[in-house]
């Protein structure tokens, strides 16, 4: 077995496209059309193009306690998922700049710094650099 | 602040106390990082970082969750996949990035990728042949 995949569930798929390529620098991989509007739509990250692939999920629409949890974990501020960065001080300067909010500023936690920010489609998103 | 903000002060008070072997084993992964393509070893580093070689394996296991020699064998094959899709040798590239042996290299790298280092070489060229005709 082999992990090729992680979902992250998003409320426009679009949105969260465009937040995610344009802004935190992703590109797109696969796109393909199902029913009702929805897609397999999954990004990768430039640097990594055969790693993992991040499914841009519209779960929250079609299934309410996806919805709840998602929501959940938003007011409690708890990350859905983290990423890994070079400098997190560099891309929260980089971020804020583009008009991403954060609820939590660069902060160190023993060997690691963190900061969590709102993806504009339901998540808290934490990046993370090794100290 | 957020609850999650809250957790994380509360854990940190608990597991990260200990400044002074979070800076140790910050110090350790740092010299590792700059020194990767060298020859390292353990006692190099616990007398580096003044502690006994057991005890600065245990630290650095309980704070990264790997052992010094994972995280250095890692790191050289991370390093090891950038020469590879550079075009530098099979050869060359076990040599610059630390590795003191051809067959140690291939086997790591084997088990590590999923492939051989000639086969990602072979794979990653190509690629960026087609990429640049493209």
């Amino acid at each position: 077995m082999k992990v090729t995949i992680i979902s992250i569930p998003v409320r426009d798929q679009e949105k969260a496209l465009k937040f995610y390529t344009e802004k935190l620098g992703f590109i797109k991989k696969k796109d393909t059309p199902l029913e009702g509007g929805n897609r397999w739509l999954t990004i990768v990250s430039i640097e990594a193009q055969d790693g993992p692939e991040l499914l841009l999920e519209p779960a929250p629409n079609h299934f309410e306690p996806s919805k709840v949890y998602q929501d959940a974990l938003m007011d409690a501020g708890i990350p859905y998922t983290q990423f890994d960065v070079e400098d997190v001080q560099y891309e929260y300067d980089r971020l804020t700049n583009l008009g991403v909010e954060f609820s939590m500023k660069p902060t160190e936690m023993g060997t690691v710094k963190v900061a969590v920010f709102n993806d504009t489609c339901g998540n808290n998103i934490q990046i993370v650099e090794n100290l | 602040m957020t609850f999650y903000e809250k957790e994380l002060n509360r854990i940190r008070s608990i597991v990260y106390s200990n400044e002074q072997q979070i800076n140790a084993v910050i110090g350790i992964r740092n010299y590792i990082e700059k020194n990767y393509d060298v020859n390292l070893n353990l006692n190099l580093l616990s007398h580096i970082q003044c502690v006994s070689r057991y005890h600065l394996l245990r630290l650095f296991k309980k704070y990264y969750g790997l052992t010094p020699r994972q995280y250095l064998i890692d790191k050289r094959i991370e390093k090891s996949k950038e020469q590879l899709k550079n075009g530098m040798s099979v050869t060359e590239t076990c040599f610059a990035v630390g590795f003191e042996s051809l067959g140690s290299f291939s086997t790591l790298f084997k088990t590590k990728t999923g492939k051989s280092p000639s086969e990602y070489r072979k794979e990653q060229l190509s690629r960026s042949k087609l990429n640049s005709k493209s």
